[in-house]
C-alpha cells in the first residue's frame, strides 16, 4: 500500500508551479528511518482551492463557545454567519433544573446594509438588553463576524456597558472571520476569553472532592461526553467542568480548582490548559477516549498521575468489566472490518484519535490529516518554539497570564511532574505523525481535489471526514463516516461508543446497497433460453 | 387580515432565512460546466458549502478568494486573481461566476473592474465570468438567487433572430420539480429553453466514474439565445422587477414576460397550463388532463380531514404564496405565512387572495422564527409548511411539520421533493393530509375523550370546537 513520492507528484502536476510547491509541504510520506519529519501547517489557504476549512468565527462561536449552555451567544453581523452555525455541530447538552439551555437557539443582530454604512453598536446593546430580559442567562457572548472589524464596532465597549447594566458577565470576542488562516484563530481567541471571563470568577477555593478534575476539549458531539463521564465517575473522579460540550458558565468559573486537567482536543483548547497551569498550578494530560485501547491508557494515566493504590484499583477493575464487556461484541464487528483500509481527515484531534478506534476494528489508516491544525498537532508539541510566528499568528493576540496570587495551588511538585512526563503525557502532546505506519500518508489541509486524487491512487475502504468532502468519495462508491457530527449517531467515545462505531462502520460495509453499482446486463445476459429449432 | 410589517424587535431569535451568496450560488449550479467563487473570507464559502451540501446530498465546490486580514487592508485583488488561476487551471469550467461577500463589499472591492482587467491579462475573452455583488446584508438567500439569475441571463445574453423556443425561468425549487417542469413541456412538445437547470447537477444519478463539474445544467449557447425566444414564461411573481432576468430580456429585447407563480396546487397549475397552451398552440395533453382528474379526486378525498387544517407556512416568498393557495384551496386555511425576506409584493398577492375567503390571517415579513412560533399558537395552528429549521415549531409547540423548500437538513431527500404540476401537488396534499391524519389518531382517543366526555355534551353539539377557528 505505501505511497512514493512519484504517486504525489504525478496528482500535484495539475496545479500551477507554485502551488505546487506550496502543497508539497503539507504532505509528508511517513518514514520512520528519518530523524524528524516536518509538515508545514496553520498557513494561508490558497485562494481558489476548495479547502475544507473554515473561519476564526466558526472556531471562537461555532466549535469553542457554541456548546457553553447558559450563556447565550449572540452573532454580531449580517444574517448568514449565525445561521450557519446554528446548532451545526450536534453538540448535545442535558437541561437542568434552571432551564437554562440556550443551545437550540440562534440569536443574531442580523446587520442591515445602513447598520453597516453607520455602525452596528447601538443594534447591538439593544440586542443584548433584548436577550438578557427574554432567556435570563447566566451570561451573554457576543461574537463578531467579518464585517464588524471593518467597521470598527466597539463590541468590547457595549459589552462592558451591558455588563454593568445587567450584572451578568457580557463578553466580547473580536474573531473576525478574516482573522488567521483558519478556525484555529477563533479557538485562540476564545479560549482568551474563557480564561479572562470565566473561569476564577466561582467561589471555590479548592477542589471540593477528591479526584477533582476538568475535561478540556471534549464537545459532547452525539453524546460523548456523557459516555467518559459514566466511567470516569464511577472509577470515582469528581468532574468540575468539561470545555465546552454540556458545559456551562456555571462549571467553568470554577475551573481553577481542579487537581489535573484532561485535554481531548489538542488543537482547540491547548491555550487554556497552558494558561490554567500557569495561573493556577494546574496540570494538564493528554487523554483520547477514542477507541478502546486508548480509553484503556488514558484512563491508566489518569490513575499514574494521582498514584492513590486505591484508585488504580478502581481503574483496573471498571476497565476490566468494561473490556470483558465490550470485546466479544467488537470482535464480532472486527471479523467483517478487519485487513480494510481508512483515510481519517477532520479538523484538529480526531484525525488522530479516531484511527486509535479504527485499528481497534483492525482497520488501517492509510491517510490522516488535519484540516486546520498547527505543526505541533503532527509533530509534537517539542517543535513549538521552532514554530515562527508569521503575519497571520501575530494578528491573534496573546493572553499573557501571570500565577494568580490567591488562588494558584501547585497541584503536583516539580520533581513529580518531571518524574510522571517519563511515564505520561503530562503537560505534552506527541502528536498524530508518530504513530502512523511507514508508506502512509500524512496531509494537512486536504481539498477537494486532492480527495478525489488520492481516493483514486489509494481507493480506501472508507472515508471518515466531513459533510462537505463525504459525497466525493461516496459517488465514487466508496462509504463515508462523517466524524464531525457522526451522521446523526454517536457516542462514539469510550466502551459503549465504541460498539456504536463498530455497529455503524460495519453496517455501511455490509449494506446491500453496495451490490447493485454495476447493472446486471453489464456482467451476465438477462434471459436465459434455448432456442428450439424448428423442424427437429 | 391581520399584517405585522416588520419584526418588532431588534434580535433576531432564530432566522427564517439565509444571506445573499448563499442563493447567489444557486443559479449558477444550474449553467452547465460553470464554477462560482466567492470574493471574501473563507468562512462564507465553507459554511454555505455545507448547507447545501446537506440538503442536496451532494459535493458542493465553491472555491473562495480566501482573505485575510492583510486582504482587508490592502485590497483583495491578488487573492482573487490568483484564486481564478488555480480554479481554471484545476476545473477548466466553461464559465465562471463570482460572487462577494459581506468582507468584500464592505471594504469596497471593484469586483467589476479586477474581472475586466483579469481578462485582458490572461486574454480569457471566451471564458464569461459572471460577477454578482452580493453582501450578505444586502437581501436574503432569495435576492441572492434572483440577482445571480438576472446577472447570468444579463451577462451571456445575444442579440439573436427569433426562434420558437420559449424561455422558462424558474425559481428556487427542488431538483425534482425541474424536472416535472420539463416532463410537462416535453409532453406538450414545446421547444424550450429553463434556467437555471440544477436538476441533474445538484441530483446527479450515481456513476461510478466521479466527475468534478457533474453534467448538466443549461447550455450557454442556449442562455445567449434566450433574447430570440418567442416568450419568457419566469415562475417568479413575487419578485422586484431590477431582480428579474424575465423582466431584463423583455426590456433589453422585447421578450415578451409572463410571470406566474409556482405551478403547486390546483389554480396555479391551470394557470401555467393556460399560459402554455396560449402563447405556443399545444394543446393539454391527455395525459397532463388525467394527472389534473386525479389530483381533483385526490383534493376530494381528502376535503373531510383537511377542513381541520390551520397551516403555519414559511420559507421562501415564491413558496410561501403557492403553497398558501394550495392549502386555501383545500380548506387547509393558513392562519400564519411568513417570510424571512422583505417582499412587498407577496404581502399584497396574499392579501388578495385572502381577502376572496374573508379570513384572519397573520403575515410576516423579515420575519423569525421566535415570531413565527408565537403567531402560530395563538392563532392555533396544527399543521407547518416549510423548510428543516421549522422543526423548532414541533419541538417546542408540537406542531407537526412538513417539510418543503430549503434547507432539508434533518432529513434526506430534499433534492427529491416534488409538489409542481398536477402530480407534484397531488404528492404534496397527500403529505400534508396525512400529516395531519397522523397527528390526529396520536391524540384522537384522549382527545375524543375531552371533547365529548370531560367538558359536557353541550360543547361538541354546538360546533363551536371545530368551527373556533374560521371566526379567529
Ligand atoms: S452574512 Fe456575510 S459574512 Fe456572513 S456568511 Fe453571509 S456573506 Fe458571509
Ligand atoms: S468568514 Fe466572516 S463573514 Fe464569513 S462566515 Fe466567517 S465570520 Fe462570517
Amino acid at each position: 500500500m505505501a505511497v512514493n513520492e512519484k504517486d504525489i507528484d504525478s496528482i500535484l502536476e495539475a496545479y500551477p508551479a507554485k502551488v505546487k510547491r506550496n502543497r508539497k509541504k503539507h504532505i509528508v510520506i511517513k518514514d520512520s528511518s528519518l530523524a524528524h519529519q516536518e509538515i508545514e501547517a496553520n498557513t494561508r489557504t490558497i485562494p481558489g482551492i476548495i479547502t475544507n476549512r473554515g473561519c476564526a468565527y466558526a472556531g471562537c462561536k461555532g466549535v469553542v463557545l457554541g456548546p457553553i449552555k447558559d450563556i447565550v451567544h449572540i452573532t454580531h453581523g449580517p444574517v448568514g454567519c449565525g445561521y450557519y452555525s446554528w446548532l451545526t455541530r450536534r453538540n448535545k447538552a442535558k437541561t437542568l433544573e434552571d432551564g437554562k439551555n440556550y443551545l437550540a437557539y440562534c440569536v443574531t443582530t442580523d446587520m442591515q446594509e445602513t447598520d453597516i454604512v453607520f455602525g452596528g453598536e447601538k443594534k447591538l446593546a439593544k440586542v443584548i438588553d433584548e436577550v438578557v430580559e427574554i432567556f435570563k442567562p447566566n451570561g451573554v457572548t457576543v461574537s463578531a463576524t467579518c464585517p464588524i472589524g471593518l467597521i470598527g464596532d466597539d463590541i468590547n465597549a457595549i459589552a462592558k456597558a451591558a455588563q454593568e447594566k445587567h450584572g451578568i458577565p457580557v463578553m466580547a470576542f473580536s474573531c473576525e472571520g478574516y482573522k488567521g488562516v483558519s478556525q484555529s484563530a477563533g479557538h485562540h481567541i476564545a479560549n482568551n476569553g474563557v480564561l479572562e471571563w470565566m473561569v476564577g470568577k466561582g467561589e471555590m477555593t479548592e477542589a471540593p472532592a477528591k479526584y477533582s478534575i476538568n475535561m478540556l476539549g471534549e464537545y459532547n458531539i452525539g453524546g460523548d461526553s456523557w459516555e467518559i463521564e459514566r466511567f470516569l465517575k464511577e472509577i470515582g473522579y469528581h468532574i468540575i467542568a468539561v470545555a465546552t460540550g454540556d458545559g456551562s458558565y456555571e462549571n467553568l468559573k470554577n475551573t481553577h480548582v481542579a487537581d489535573l486537567n484532561l485535554v481531548q482536543c489538542h488543537r482547540s483548547i491547548n491555550y487554556i490548559a497552558e494558561m490554567l497551569e500557569i495561573k493556577y498550578g494546574t496540570p494538564w494530560l493528554k487523554v483520547n477516549f477514542i477507541g478502546v485501547e486508548a480509553t484503556v491508557k488514558s484512563l491508566r494515566d489518569m490513575a499514574i498521575y494521582f498514584g492513590d493504590p486505591e484508585l488504580i484499583q478502581k481503574t483496573e477493575d471498571v476497565i476490566a468489566r468494561e473490556v470483558a464487556r465490550v470485546e466479544p461484541i467488537l470482535n464480532q464487528y472486527k471479523k467483517i472490518c478487519e485487513g480494510k483500509t481508512a483515510f481519517c481527515f477532520v479538523g484538529g484531534s480526531r484525525g488522530h484519535h479516531y484511527q486509535k478506534l479504527f485499528a481497534d476494528l483492525g482497520i488501517d489508516t492509510v491517510l490522516a490529516g488535519y484540516e486546520f491544525a498547527h505543526r505541533d498537532d503532527y509533530e509534537g508539541r517539542q517543535v513549538i518554539p521552532d514554530i515562527k510566528p508569521d503575519a497571520d499568528s501575530k494578528n491573534i493576540p496573546e493572553l499573557h497570564v501571570e500565577s494568580d496570587k490567591k488562588l494558584f495551588k501547585l497541584k503536583i511538585s516539580p520533581e513529580k511532574a518531571e518524574e510522571l512526563k517519563k511515564k505520561i503525557p503530562l503537560s505534552n502532546y506527541e502528536g498524530m505523525n508518530a504513530e502512523m505506519k511507514d508508506g502512509y500518508l500524512i496531509v494537512d489541509d486536504l481539498n477537494h481535489f486532492e480527495t478525489e486524487r488520492f481516493v483514486e491512487l489509494l481507493k480506501p475502504d472508507i472515508f471518515a471526514s466531513g459533510i462537505k468532502d463525504k459525497f466525493i468519495p461516496q459517488k465514487m462508491g466508496i462509504p463515508s463516516k462523517q466524524i464531525h457530527s457522526y451522521d446523526y449517531s454517536g457516542p462514539y467515545a469510550g466502551f459503549n461508543g465504541a460498539v456504536k462505531f463498530a455497529e455503524d462502520v460495519t453496517a455501511m460495509f455490509t449494506t446491500p446497497t453496495w451490490n447493485f453499482m454495476t447493472p446486471p446486463w453489464k456482467y451476465k445476459p438477462m434471459l436465459e433460453g434455448t432456442v428450439e429449432e424448428e423442424g427437429n | 387580515m391581520k399584517r405585522d410589517k416588520a419584526n418588532y424587535r431588534n434580535v433576531n431569535e432564530n432566522p427564517c432565512n439565509m444571506c445573499m451568496p448563499m442563493g447567489g450560488i444557486l443559479p449558477f449550479k444550474g449553467v452547465e460546466q460553470s464554477m462560482v467563487i466567492l470574493h471574501g473570507s473563507q468562512g462564507c464559502a465553507t459554511y454555505m458549502r455545507r448547507h447545501i451540501a446537506e440538503h442536496f446530498n451532494e459535493p458542493i465546490d465553491v472555491a473562495s478568494s480566501a482573505l485575510n486580514e492583510k486582504g482587508t487592508v490592502y485590497g483583495g485583488e491578488k487573492n482573487r486573481k490568483q484564486g481564478l488561476d488555480n480554479l481554471i487551471k484545476l476545473y477548466s469550467p466553461g464559465i465562471i461566476g463570482i460572487l462577494t461577500t459581506c468582507l468584500a463589499e464592505t471594504i469596497g472591492e471593484d469586483i467589476g473592474r479586477i474581472t475586466s482587467d483579469y481578462r485582458n491579462e490572461h486574454e480569457l475573452h471566451r471564458l464569461p465570468i459572471i460577477t454578482v455583488p452580493t453582501p450578505g446584508y444586502g437581501g436574503s438567500h432569495t435576492e441572492g438567487y434572483w440577482l445571480a439569475a438576472k446577472q447570468i441571463v444579463s451577462g451571456l445574453a445575444r442579440q439573436t433572430p427569433r426562434h420558437s423556443k420559449i424561455n422558462i425561468i424558474v425559481p428556487h425549487i427542488s431538483p425534482a420539480d425541474i424536472r416535472e417542469i420539463k416532463r410537462i413541456l416535453d409532453r406538450m412538445d414545446i421547444d424550450f429553453t429553463l434556467f437555471p437547470d440544477f436538476s441533474d447537477t445538484l441530483d446527479r444519478p450515481f456513476s461510478k466514474t466521479y466527475k468534478k463539474i457533474p453534467n448538466g445544467g443549461t447550455r450557454i449557447a442556449d442562455i445567449a439565445a434566450m433574447p430570440g425566444a418567442a416568450a419568457t414564461v419566469q415562475i417568479g411573481i413575487t419578485i422586484d422587477d431590477d431582480l428579474s432576468p424575465g423582466r431584463f430580456l423583455e426590456r433589453e429585447f422585447g421578450v415578451p414576460l409572463y410571470n406566474v407563480p409556482i405551478p403547486t396546487g390546483l389554480e396555479n397549475m391551470d394557470l401555467f397550463m393556460n399560459v402554455l397552451t396560449e402563447i405556443t398552440g399545444s394543446c393539454m395533453p391527455l395525459s397532463l388532463e388525467q394527472e389534473r382528474g386525479r389530483l381533483l379526486d385526490c383534493m376530494i378525498d381528502s376535503h373531510k380531514y383537511n377542513f381541520e387544517g390551520r397551516s403555519v407556512i414559511f420559507g421562501e416568498p415564491e413558496l410561501v404564496y403557492a403553497v398558501a393557495k394550495t392549502c386555501m384551496e383545500n380548506g387547509i386555511f393558513p392562519v400564519v405565512a411568513a417570510t424571512g425576506s422583505k417582499n412587498a409584493k407577496l404581502a399584497e398577492l396574499l392579501t388578495a387572495e385572502i381577502d376572496k375567503y374573508e379570513r384572519q390571517v397573520v403575515l410576516l415579513m423579515d420575519s423569525d422564527f421566535d415570531q413565527i412560533r408565537q403567531n402560530s399558537t395563538s392563532a392555533g395552528a396544527n399543521i407547518a409548511i416549510g423548510h428543516s429549521d421549522g422543526r423548532y415549531l414541533t419541538e417546542r409547540e408540537g406542531i407537526p411539520l412538513v417539510r418543503l423548500g430549503f434547507p432539508i437538513h434533518d432529513r434526506v431527500g430534499g433534492q427529491r421533493v416534488l409538489s409542481v404540476g398536477y402530480l407534484g401537488t397531488t404528492m404534496l396534499l397527500d403529505r400534508v393530509t396525512n400529516t395531519l391524519l397522523e397527528n390526529k389518531y396520536k391524540n384522537y382517543r384522549s382527545s375524543m375523550y375531552e371533547q365529548f366526555y370531560h367538558n359536557g355534551h353541550e360543547n361538541n353539539i354546538s360546533g363551536k370546537i371545530l368551527l373556533s377557528g374560521t371566526e379567529g
